[in-house]
């Protein structure tokens, strides 16, 4: 469970997770993720729509979805790459957009988009168990299973590893067919809990 | 030791070169350095007869050997995570409870009834078992899988411990494990307490019980 303190200023949340609030508070759903005309068309096409509300006012918000782990993640400047599903909670004062991951969405039954958060301010991403945050620099290159991966920030290139071999035909593979490899200097969210995805059938 | 719990959920493992971490296949979550995930088609040690055992036996999990240096995190469906550690004692668990274990620890299967006979059997059929586990010996430590949060009970010559079935997780040492039904004629009118079987472990060691009656 999240809580937010508010005077005043604005916070955007997914629609519907609000659990409780005292004070005065203001909901007002965001078309298209508030991003504008634009960012509501992209959103549309790629299939990463966020279903945004803008909650406004003074006092306490309380937020939980479907009662899995929140874990508050703080931007000074750097991106956040997150699934549209996982996000929760942003402050104001980020930007939100897509961006093209490739294959690496597919494998992860994420689709082939993903959503950045921008600019300084918290954001709160959801995970299935408590996630734990795995630094990746140049000399410790970390490799992460699709179906577990959360979120990561910073300036982090990723790669697609497959180790497919006869024995995956077989049906006999090592459960472990496709990962994804993180090189550069950041942090990767990681959650105890693996997604039905394409690649953990194989 | 080999594994390290980061949080309730998750383990990590050393891999060092040489050394040999048998894990369920698909568990990985995410690893540094050069490591390298096989399938083990034998589904763990021994040769030939070992595998046919476990396959006949029903006890046969599929499992991945994890060779090479470097640190593995290990984690499955969200469950809670009970890392043990073995000093020369045995362990019995499931096979399907099995997370990962230090390739020094010998494996073993073992049939129901030769502990307890006849009840031993019904013992399986009642917790949803089967007639035979998975039995682990030696020194080293295996990561165990749990619905909810693992408690450890010690069970003593003077002290025997009753489990409901299906909370039960895991236990070691030199124990003795019987079915004890308590039925009666609330039972036969469907007016049970809802306990009607439990295991009745006595001896000395340590049993592992689990926050909730589901299986995994």
């Amino acid at each position: 469970m999240l809580a937010v303190e508010l005077d005043g200023d604005a916070v955007r949340a997914k629609s519907g997770s609000m659990v409780a609030y005292d004070g005065r508070m203001t909901f007002k759903k965001l078309t298209g993720g508030g991003e504008g005309l634009r960012g509501m068309v992209t959103r549309r096409l790629t299939g990463e729509q966020l279903s945004v509300m803008e909650v406004k006012g003074h006092g306490t918000c309380w937020f939980a979805d479907r009662a899995t782990e929140i874990n508050l993640v703080r931007l000074t400047g750097d991106r956040l790459h997150v699934e549209s599903g996982n996000l929760l909670v942003t402050e104001a004062g980020l930007r939100t957009g897509t961006t093209f991951t490739g294959l690496r969405g597919a494998s992860q039954g994420g689709g082939l988009f993903t959503t950045t958060v921008e600019g300084h301010g918290q954001a709160a991403i959801m995970s299935e168990g408590p996630a734990v945050a795995l630094r990746v620099s140049d000399r410790h290159p970390l490799t992460v299973d699709p179906g577990a991966y959360v979120a990561h920030q910073g300036n982090v290139r990723q790669s697609f590893q497959s180790g497919v071999t006869f024995r995956t035909f077989l049906g006999e593979g090592g459960g472990e067919a496709f990962q994804i490899r993180f090189e550069g200097e950041g942090l990767v969210y990681v959650q105890p809990s693996e997604r039905t995805t394409f690649a953990g059938e194989v | 030791m080999p594994f390290r719990a980061v949080n309730p959920k998750m383990v990590e493992a050393t891999v060092l070169p040489g050394q040999t971490v048998y894990s369920q296949r698909g568990a990985m979550l995410a690893y540094r350095g050069e490591v390298s995930f096989t399938p083990s088609i034998r589904g763990g040690q021994g040769g030939l007869m070992s595998m046919l055992g476990r396959r006949v036996a029903g006890e046969a999990a599929p499992l991945m050997t994890v060779e090479g240096s470097g640190t593995v995190l290990f984690g499955h469906g969200g469950h809670h995570i009970e890392v043990m550690v073995l000093g020369g004692e045995t362990l019995y668990v499931e096979a399907d409870r099995l997370l990962a274990f230090d390739g020094s620890l010998r494996q073993g299967t073992m049939f129901m009834g030769s502990q307890g006979g006849v009840m031993g059997m019904v013992r399986g059929q009642v917790t949803g078992q089967g007639l035979f586990t998975t039995t682990l010996a030696g020194h080293g430590s295996a990561a165990v899988l749990a619905h909810g949060g693992v408690v450890e009970l010690p069970v003593a010559p003077d002290h025997p411990v009753h489990v409901d079935p299906q909370a039960y997780v895991a236990h070691r040492g030199e124990v003795r494990n019987r079915l004890s039904a308590a039925l009666g004629w609330r039972e036969m009118v469907g007016r049970g307490s809802g306990e009607a079987f439990q295991l009745e472990l006595s001896g000395t060691g340590t049993v592992y019980v689990q926050a909730s009656e589901e299986k995994l």
